[in-house]
């Protein structure tokens, strides 16, 4: 049996299959388009592809994240904290702080035993998202993924006064105007986004194990400056954008194991597959 | 005779004037740019020749707004708050309550007797509470700014903006463009969402009449209206709305420093 989780967030959409025993057959990354349903279609196909599957073998699949509900063919849908705490639980058990820093939201979760107890979150204010470093880079003229290795070189960081994304695009542009070394403007920024969502996680008083999670965590800089904000020591799984999509996929394994150990009908909703016209 | 100098240094302009007991004889306003230093010194220039004065004639000079410390010709700053009470009560002396609405931040400010100031709130410096708002969807519109109030007037059915960010209320915009949705109710929906932010200052410290609007904001007839019906109140716009504040740093400073002996 094969499930797949489909995490539709607002800047990338994520697609993991697993089997039975909850081993990882495919995974697929994509940047999220305007339009969600054909975006969640083809990625999902590319998904198969990669596992070697066709689609009638998928027992059961999840959606989950912002565009969620966009998944035609999805059995079930799931809120990404749920997913997310599950998939990170899967990958690190002793976690109990787990913060996942996305395109368009943070997110700060508790976790005992692998179940979540408590939450924080910011999807109001782009300053402290993975959208406050897209801003900032596209003003500073690098690419987002140059970021965290400019940003080691730094040896005197700055300080970025503004709070809100775009006086903070206007001040880094004062600081390259004054002559400030890239390097030390983008470690400031940095710390900026971590000071940010540390602060806002703090509320959910942070222990260890601390794991870090969304496309922000790819960023080596940003890691440090919450490592440095905490005072811990913080896990990043190897690719941090799955996690949520990861979720799903056990999430949805556990929903048919269940189902079947107890006899039961598998909970599903119908597959809306007329949407999804590359599986016919 | 004397002449005393205002200059407030704002995130996106500069602005002067020149007073001769508290009438304005010269003013003048440019864009603040990256160097604050080098727009007080051009102001100064500016100024100085539009009011035919020498630098020798002007008797003292007070500095206010952001980059206030950048003025170095200054006798001494000022804090905007105050300068901003004192401009307003010397152009409608029965204003209580000023609405200031600036580039980087709004603040509403209580006057009591004479211009001094009561209380005031400040938002924090989030560009969905201040003008920089209304920049950057007008920006997403290519429109010009002067264009935005009477736009928005004639809008039918302002779009909702869900969002409490500037940088997500612009992807919002680009949404409702795509959609369909007209410019004149784009803008409305911006004034709306604008003047709730500022309205909920307002609420917080507490009204009393009269009211008015100053800094860039009193330039837009849109958010004008837009804050007058969410409030249900009437503002009065002075003039020059962006000069205010300048003028009132005009007439601190001759209050404060009596005129150079000869």
């Amino acid at each position: 049996m094969y499930f797949a989780g489909v995490d539709i967030g607002s800047t990338m959409t994520k697609v993991v299959i697993v089997d039975e025993d909850g081993e990882l057959c495919s995974r697929i990354v994509g940047p999220t388009g305007a339009e969600h349903r054909r975006l969640a279609n083809r990625v999902m196909e590319e998904a198969l592809k990669q596992a070697n599957l066709p689609f009638n073998q998928i027992s059961y699949v999840v959606a989950t994240g912002y565009g969620r509900v966009n998944v035609p063919f999805a059995d079930r849908q799931i809120t990404e904290l749920s997913c997310h705490a599950k998939g990170v639980s899967s990958l690190f058990p002793n976690v109990r702080i787990a913060i996942d820093i996305g395109g368009q939201d943070a997110k700060g979760m508790k976790i005992i035993n692998g179940t979540l107890v408590d939450f924080v979150m910011n999807d109001k204010c782009a300053a402290g998202t993975g959208r406050f470093l897209e801003v900032v880079s596209d003003a500073l003229g690098i690419k987002v993924e140059d970021l965290g290795s400019i940003s080691l070189r730094s040896t005197n960081k700055v300080k970025i006064s503004s709070v809100c994304t775009i006086f903070a695009q206007q001040e880094v542009v004062s600081y390259l105007s004054e002559g400030t070394p890239l390097e030390d403007i983008v470690a400031g920024l940095h710390e900026a986004i971590a000071g940010r969502v540390v602060r806002m996680v703090k509320r959910l008083k942070i222990e260890p194990d601390v794991v870090l999670t969304g496309g922000v965590a790819k960023n080596i800089g940003v890691v440090k400056a919450v490592r440095e904000n905490i005072g811990l020591e913080v896990l990043v799984p190897e690719d941090p954008l799955l996690s949520g999509a990861l979720g799903a996929a056990i999430l949805g394994k556990e929903t048919v194991l269940k189902a079947l150990a107890k006899g039961e009908l598998i909970p599903k909703k119908e597959r809306r597959l007329e949407e999804a016209t590359f599986f016919t | 005779m004397a002449w005393f100098m205002g200059i407030d240094i704002g995130s996106a302009t500069s602005k002067g004037v020149i007073a001769k007991d508290g009438d304005l004889v010269g003013h003048h306003v440019l864009p603040s740019g990256t160097n604050y230093k080098m727009a007080a010194g051009k102001l100064r220039e500016e100024l100085l020749s539009k009011a035919s004065l020498s630098q020798e004639e002007i008797a003292c000079t007070i500095a206010t707004g952001r980059g206030a410390n950048n003025v170095l010709f200054a006798d001494q700053q000022v804090a905007d708050i105050i300068c901003c009470a004192r401009g307003i009560n010397n152009i409608f002396p029965s204003v209580r309550t000023v609405i200031d609405v600036q580039d980087q931040s709004s603040q509403v400010i209580r006057i009591g007797e004479e211009g001094r100031v009561v209380n005031f709130a400040t938002s924090e410096k989030c560009a969905a509470g201040s003008g920089r708002f209304l920049q950057v969807i007008a920006n997403v519109l290519r429109i010009d700014l002067k264009d935005i109030g009477p736009l928005s007037l004639k809008s039918e059915n302002p779009v909702i903006f869900t969002t409490g960010c500037a940088v997500f209320g612009e992807t919002e915009a680009v949404s409702r463009v795509a959609e369909g949705n007209s410019k004149e109710d784009i803008l409305a929906g911006v004034h709306k969402a604008l003047a709730e932010k500022i309205c909920a200052l307002a609420e917080r410290l507490g009204l009393e009449e009269e009211y008015a609007i100053t800094s860039g904001g009193g330039l837009d007839i849109g958010l004008i209206k837009a804050i007058e019906g969410k409030l249900g109140i009437q503002l009065l716009v002075p003039p020059y709305p962006q000069l205010v504040t300048a003028l009132g740093a005009a007439i601190i400073a001759a209050e404060k420093c009596p005129p150079k002996e000869e």
